[in-house]
């Protein structure tokens, strides 16, 4: 099983304890069983036209929270995120197959991504979100990245539902974006630590340069250099 | 603005983008699943996501992967400034 990992901070730790979504009413614990057997059924075989159809009125659920997220961001912060509401239906089956949590459980269903320009303003952004969304558990995976995806991710507990806030440096958006292009190219599982070693390895390198250069340990420059002596590797293979 | 993006990962190519207008949500969330449907009975492996941003150049900017390749990206690694 690999998971991403990281520093979580919880605020609501009555509801988020387990690390599950929140208690239900009754009527909800009975749909999270049937949520759950969908779950099952997209885990083990190719999903069906009226599985597709279930699934999506599943994540049409967390549209209301959503919304009210997104709403929230711009009207108090006066950011710009850039919005998806539903997990697509590949991310999901794949999540499902790769660990073993149930789909009820899933905090990403519906989220959002701001990108800021380094980690000083990640972390105001980051504390602006806390307390605007009284709610939440934060994970932090600056220093201890999950293989090799840095960001800090703020799941905003609303009306009941989780949303995910993902806020990222331009930095760690690059290497995030970079990395989901190769595991197109070469293998999917290289974003969750598989794939080839040499593969895995210049993407590690690669972040762990990001992270260097984000707390000034090593010059921008520095980044530029292996940047490029990365994309001569990649052309080879 | 709402975008409806087909994705062929293998490609790496964006087979479909379509805009909708924040009123067309209900037709764009129809449309994508309608898209979704299709391309799983074809066995296609498509990604069919709806993404929201204010206007397109966003999209563009914070979800590269669908729009640029890797030596785009590297170059960008050359232009973002940390500091």
């Amino acid at each position: 099983m690999r998971r991403r990992s990281g520093v979580i901070q919880r605020e609501n730790p009555s509801s988020l304890a387990s690390g599950a979504a929140p208690a239900q009413d009754a009527s909800l614990v009975a749909s999270k069983s049937l949520v759950d057997r969908l779950g099952e059924r997209l885990r083990r075989a190719a999903a069906t036209e009226a599985d597709l159809r279930t699934l999506d009125e599943y994540r049409s659920s967390f549209d209301e929270a959503y919304r009210s997220v997104i709403t929230t961001i711009r009207e108090k912060l006066h950011k710009r995120p850039s919005g998806r509401p539903r997990k697509t239906t590949d991310s999901i089956v794949a999540k499902l197959k790769r660990e073993t949590i149930r789909l009820s459980q899933m905090q990403d269903i519906a989220g959002c991504r701001l990108i800021v320009a380094d980690v000083r303003e990640q972390d105001r952004l980051v504390d602006d979100l806390k307390r605007l969304f009284p709610e939440h558990t934060v994970i932090d995976r600056r220093r201890h990245p999950s293989h090799g995806y840095r960001a800090v991710h703020v799941i905003a507990e609303v009306q009941g539902k989780p949303v995910e806030i993902q806020v990222r440096t331009r930095l760690q958006d690059l290497w995030a974006q970079l990395c989901e292009v190769r595991s197109d190219e070469i293998d999917k599982d290289l974003k969750y630590g598989g794939g080839p070693t040499e593969e895995r390895r210049d993407l590690d390198t690669l972040s762990q340069l990001v992270y260097h250069v984000e707390i000034g340990k090593l010059k921008h420059s520095r980044l530029k250099t292996a940047g490029r002596e990365l994309l001569m590797l990649f052309t080879k293979r | 603005m709402i975008f409806l993006i087909e994705f062929d990962r293998a490609a790496h190519r964006i087979l479909r983008f379509e805009h909708f207008d924040d009123a067309q949500r209900e037709v764009a969330v129809k449309r994508r699943l309608a898209l979704e449907i299709e391309t799983a009975t074809a066995k296609l492996d498509h990604e069919v996501v709806l993404l929201e941003a204010a206007d397109e150049k966003q999209i563009r900017q914070t979800h590269r992967r669908y729009f640029k390749s890797v030596e785009d990206l590297v170059a960008d690694f050359d232009e973002a400034e940390a500091k």
